[in-house]
Formats: structure tokens, C-alpha cells, sequence
């Protein structure tokens, strides 16, 4: 059986977290100064994302270290992420459009996607672990 | 689905985090099993059985099953 005992918050995946968040305001400070020759702008813009593909990786292992109720209940929370998530998206883009709310670029917009999967990763989390006390 | 694990646990005096430990499982899961909001998978049910040294019918029972 491939299931061990689980529960222990993955340190790791905040430090990339951290880590990529740091490299943001780096890069935006790098940006804003010009201190950046333009042809190295593009490797400035997307320092940021390289930590995010540690972050994957140590949630891929993270979730086979689960056994198996946790690794249900980290789906079944997934799922609710990526529901919300949709739905938020889905919403403001047809909201946007109507003119209802400002029409934000993706440029400027993207990291209100990670603050939504977030809080709706810890509603998941909220929900699903409740359903199995 | 039923089960007597909070039975045979009992029996031997063991905690839930004990018995997690054995089945290599979180103390949670353990508990859920217990009080019925999670079935377990078969080969979760083996080791259960296993470590209680008994057959998996004289721990799981079908929902309405008649058992002793």
C-alpha cells in the first residue's frame, strides 16, 4: 500500500511561493529603474514564474506522500478551487465587458488570479475537511 | 458501510494515532473511518485487517448486514 501518515503543512511550498513573490517586487523594482538593458527584459519579467515550477513539483510530491483520505480531500478541494475560481474569472470577464467593472488587462491582473485560487484552495480546504471530522 | 473498529481498537488499548501509526495513515483518516464518513480502500482494509489479525467481514460490514 502506497499511503503514509500526511497532514504536516508542506513548508517547502511556501518558500516557492516566497520566493516567487520576492522575485516579483525585484523585478518590478528592476523594471521601474530601467537598471535592465531591453534585452534582457524578458528574463527580468518572468524570474518570477521559474519558482512556480518548484512549486508544482513539490505539490505533486506533497500529494503522494498523502494517504489516501487526505489525498481525496486535497481533490475534492481542488475541485472547489477550480470551480471558484471559474466562476470568479467567468464573472468579471462578463461583468467587465458589460462595462460594469473596469476592464483590466491580463497584464495587470494576472496575480488577482493567485490571490482567488488561494483563498479559494483554503475554502475547499474549509469545506472538504469539515465533511470528514 | 459499518465497522468495528473502535472495537477492536478498544480492545487493545490502543489510541487512534497508534493505530494510525501501524496502518501508516493520518490520525484524521483513522477517525473518519471510525465514525463511518470514510471507506476505506481495499488495500487500506487489508491492512486494517492485518494488524488486527482478523478477516475483513468480521471488521467491515454492508450497511443492514446482520453481524454480531
Amino acid at each position: 500500500m502506497a499511503c503514509s501518515s500526511s497532514g504536516k503543512f508542506p513548508w517547502n511550498l511556501l518558500g516557492w511561493a516566497t520566493l516567487s513573490a520576492l522575485l516579483a517586487i525585484g523585478s518590478g523594482i528592476l523594471r521601474r529603474t530601467e537598471a535592465v538593458p531591453q534585452s534582457l527584459a524578458w528574463l527580468v519579467a518572468i524570474l518570477p514564474v521559474a519558482p512556480m515550477v518548484g512549486y508544482f513539483f513539490g505539490v505533486e510530491r506533497w500529494m503522494r506522500q498523502l494517504d489516501e483520505m487526505q489525498r481525496m480531500i486535497q481533490l475534492e478541494a481542488l475541485l472547489i478551487q477550480f470551480g471558484v475560481t471559474a466562476i470568479l474569472v467567468m464573472g468579471y470577464g462578463t461583468l467587465a465587458r458589460a462595462g460594469a467593472v473596469p476592464d483590466l488587462p491580463i497584464s495587470r491582473s494576472w496575480h488577482w488570479l493567485w490571490f482567488a485560487l488561494f483563498w479559494s484552495w483554503l475554502l475547499g480546504q474549509g469545506i472538504v475537511r469539515r465533511k470528514y471530522r | 458501510m459499518t465497522n468495528r473498529l473502535r472495537v477492536l481498537r478498544a480492545e487493545r488499548a490502543w489510541s487512534q494515532a497508534e493505530l494510525a501509526d501501524r496502518l501508516k495513515v493520518s490520525r484524521q483518516t483513522v477517525n473518519a473511518i471510525e465514525t463511518g464518513k470514510y471507506d476505506p480502500s481495499l488495500p487500506l482494509a487489508f491492512a486494517i485487517a492485518r494488524v488486527f489479525q482478523q478477516p475483513i467481514e468480521e471488521i467491515f460490514h454492508p450497511d443492514g448486514a446482520n453481524h454480531a
